[in-house]
């Protein structure tokens, strides 16, 4: 590592075929007895998913560099490697300085703890000492304005004053290699250009920023080079303003990637229907739109039924094979994918139904939609709930029990009597 | 801290060694982890570090009703006895509970930013332990009012509270990562808790036990019986006690501390994952 930064001492942050991989455990086993239940019941090792793969890239001393792409790329994942919150799966990372990360402002102050205690304390989670961030301590509070309220525990400041503390002290902590993750909306405008010009000022002097936003301005006015990110791997990287010109023509090209085109019950025959009667089986088709090349090998389609209360009835999640099939006849960027819900006993009403695309490791939908179908349930004097079971009513005669039995019938409890139908 | 870091798979021995040196730069961190341990333990309430005297003293006098009044134990200064024993031994029970959940507390600082992980179950211990040291001369008030001996002997009390301390800290940085993958490890500890509590001799005499063979196992097995004993050899006892028995203690717990600090390396490259 060392033979590196010899060969090339403004070379500050070096990524090698770094990979990073992640398990998804669906349902994370996290107590001694789903570990039991594991060893005699193995579920499989969990999907793998890869958040970054095979990246390789160099920051020199003094840039502004920029990581763009879509939610779920890997851009912080990236970022994470870089202040090794993370360690990458395979590849080699090499970081030439003190890095100091504002993934999120103000993470690790103690709510109880006065503004002043939280400075020192976050300044030593970062590795300075007391006596340094003594020396620091009263640009940090000029710079945050706070100088009326250090004292004061920090539970007690708004969300501004909390997030203009921790952009306070990141700024002041001469860091080397600076990491910064949407961050630039703290506090007021005029707070905001001040931070900015922090910034600035921190890059004139020598400081490397790596940098995250989904603000195409921000990144075109503020970083010197930039790399695009899909799928955890690198698609383009040069000079900043060339990258965000290719990443918004990606947003253009694929208004909305692989989403939901429609979602519809259909009769048996196929055709869009908007009833069902109860008992029947239910078909659901969802059309998913595919543009050309997309890949849905990490897409899971889920289809949800919930009654006019909002119940929850039922709801069943697939994960869609590397590439879904071409329907018939259609357009070929449209797919169709059908749920098949056998014999729905269900009451009579409305119900919706709701197709949720998700993809692997990304916590928000990739679309949603939702239909209704009309459940159409012929009642019977007696009947009642949210079901329509399948049912017969038995009873004994009395000359087949014997006395004791049948007299206890007769003299019956009331629920009996009562439940009788077609009296 | 301007050294290039690098984060391979690679070279594991080099990279433990290197992983201890940089714990060694953080000690500001330590400091002021248990700063802020002590500093929140003590601010929400109108007694403050006062409450950690009258704990002990409280439980001291109930037990000592409970073992001299209720039970018969013919133990002089039974609460000298009894207190000499608690005090460690709450030190135990506090930093091991609270050592066990300190990752899982810590979950958001760990996802966010790097340091040492290994410091947040060590300052857990320091902290409880300087709890324990601050209420040693609320021992020593006790001792005096009872008569007790105060022999210079005194002066090995550092060597026992460093050997609990390695101990303690052993222990912990098995349990906290633990609990990270299993979080039902925590029911588990409080029920070993208990149980440890009994199987030390804390409010008995460990010459009482009817088999000597088993006061023999109890000191091999459970470090914190012979650490126990340590402190009442010289406190209670006011006399020797001996230099190899306290130096089977320390290295047993030197070398637990090894395996402890292996075990945490190896259970925290992943925590992130399950946090």
């Amino acid at each position: 590592m060392s033979r590196m930064s010899r060969r090339d001492g403004d070379v500050m942050v070096e990524f090698r075929d770094v990979s990073r991989r992640f398990t998804l455990h669906h349902e994370t086993r996290n107590s001694f007895q789903d570990w039991f239940i594991g060893l005699v019941h193995p579920r499989g090792k969990g999907e793998e998913f890869w958040a970054v793969k095979d990246v390789s890239f160099q920051i020199r001393r003094g840039e502004a560099f920029g990581f763009l792409g879509r939610n779920g790329a890997g851009k912080s994942t990236i970022l994470k490697l870089v202040t090794r919150v993370l360690e990458p799966t395979s590849g080699q990372i090499h970081i030439n300085g003190h890095t100091h990360a504002m993934l999120e402002l103000g993470a690790g102050f103690h709510p109880e703890l006065s503004g002043r205690d939280n400075v020192y304390l976050n300044g030593s989670i970062y590795g300075f000492s007391r006596r340094q961030m003594r020396e620091k301590f009263d640009a940090i509070v000029q710079f945050a304005e706070l100088e009326r309220f250090i004292d004061t525990p920090v539970k007690h400041y708004s969300s501004g004053m909390f997030m203009r503390l921790g952009f306070a002290i990141a700024v002041h902590m001469d860091p080397e290699i600076l990491v910064i993750d949407e961050v630039m909306a703290v506090g007021d405008t005029a707070f905001q250009r001040k931070g900015y010009q922090a910034l600035l000022d921190l890059k004139a002097a020598g400081t490397t920023i790596l940098f995250v936003s989904h603000n195409s301005d921000n990144m075109r006015d503020f970083c010197d080079r930039a790399v695009l990110l899909e799928h955890g791997r690198l698609i383009d990287s040069g000079p900043a303003g060339t990258v965000v010109d290719h990443y918004l023509r990606m947003l253009e090209e694929e208004p909305a990637g692989v989403g939901i085109l429609m979602v519809r019950p259909v009769d048996e025959a196929g055709a869009p229907t908007d009833r069902v009667a109860s008992g029947d089986d239910l078909i659901v088709d969802v059309l998913v739109r595919v543009p050309n090349g997309s890949w849905t090998g990490d897409m899971q389609l889920a289809l949800d039924l919930n009654d006019p209360a909002g119940t929850q009835l039922y709801g069943s999640t697939v994960g869609l094979p590397d590439e879904l099939p071409v329907a018939n006849g259609n357009d070929p960027t449209i797919r169709r994918v059908r749920g098949v819900f056998r014999g729905l006993r269900l009451a009579g009403g409305a119900i919706t139904i709701a197709a949720t695309l998700l993809r692997s490791g990304q916590a928000e939908p990739v679309d949603r939609q939702e239909t209704e179908v009309d459940v159409e349930a012929p009642w019977s004097i007696g009947e009642r709930g949210i079901l329509r079971l399948e049912h017969d009513w038995e009873w004994e005669t009395s000359d087949q029990l014997p006395a004791s039995s049948a007299t206890m019938i007769e003299n019956g409890t009331p629920e009996v009597e009562a439940q009788r139908p077609g009296k | 801290m301007t050294a290039p870091v690098n984060h391979t798979p690679a070279r594991k021995g080099a990279r433990l060694a290197s992983q201890a040196l940089e714990a060694v730069r953080y000690t500001s961190l330590i400091r002021n982890l248990v700063a802020k341990d002590l500093k929140v333990r003590y601010k929400n309430s109108a007694l403050g570090f006062l409450w950690s005297l009258l704990n002990p003293l409280l439980m001291m006098v109930v037990f000592t009703f409970v073992f001299t009044q209720l039970l018969n134990q013919h133990i002089p200064d039974f609460p000298v006895f009894v207190l000499v024993a608690l005090l460690p031994w709450n030190w135990c029970a506090t930093a091991i509970s609270g050592g066990t959940t300190m990752l899982v507390d810590n979950a958001s600082l760990i996802n966010k930013v790097y340091f040492p992980r290994v410091l947040l179950p060590v300052s857990g211990v320091l902290s409880t332990g300087v709890n324990y040291v601050l209420s040693l001369p609320a021992l020593f008030l006790i001792m005096a009012a009872f008569g007790s001996p105060f022999t210079p002997w005194i002066v090995m009390i550092p060597v026992v509270v460093l050997t609990q301390a390695l101990f303690l800290i052993a222990l912990v940085l098995i349990l906290a990562p633990l609990n990270v993958y299993f979080r039902d490890t925590m029911v588990l500890v409080e029920v070993g808790l208990t149980a440890w509590f009994f199987m030390t001799p804390v409010f008995y005499d460990v010459q009482s036990i009817v088999s000597p063979a088993l006061a023999a196992w109890m000191y091999r097995l459970n470090p914190m019986a012979a650490i126990i004993e340590e402190y009442r050899i010289i406190l209670y006892h006011g006399a020797v006690p001996d230099p190899l028995f306290m130096g089977r203690a320390l290295m047993t717990s030197l070398v637990l501390l090894i395996v402890g600090y292996l075990v945490f390396t190896r259970l925290s490259r992943n925590l992130g994952e399950h946090l």
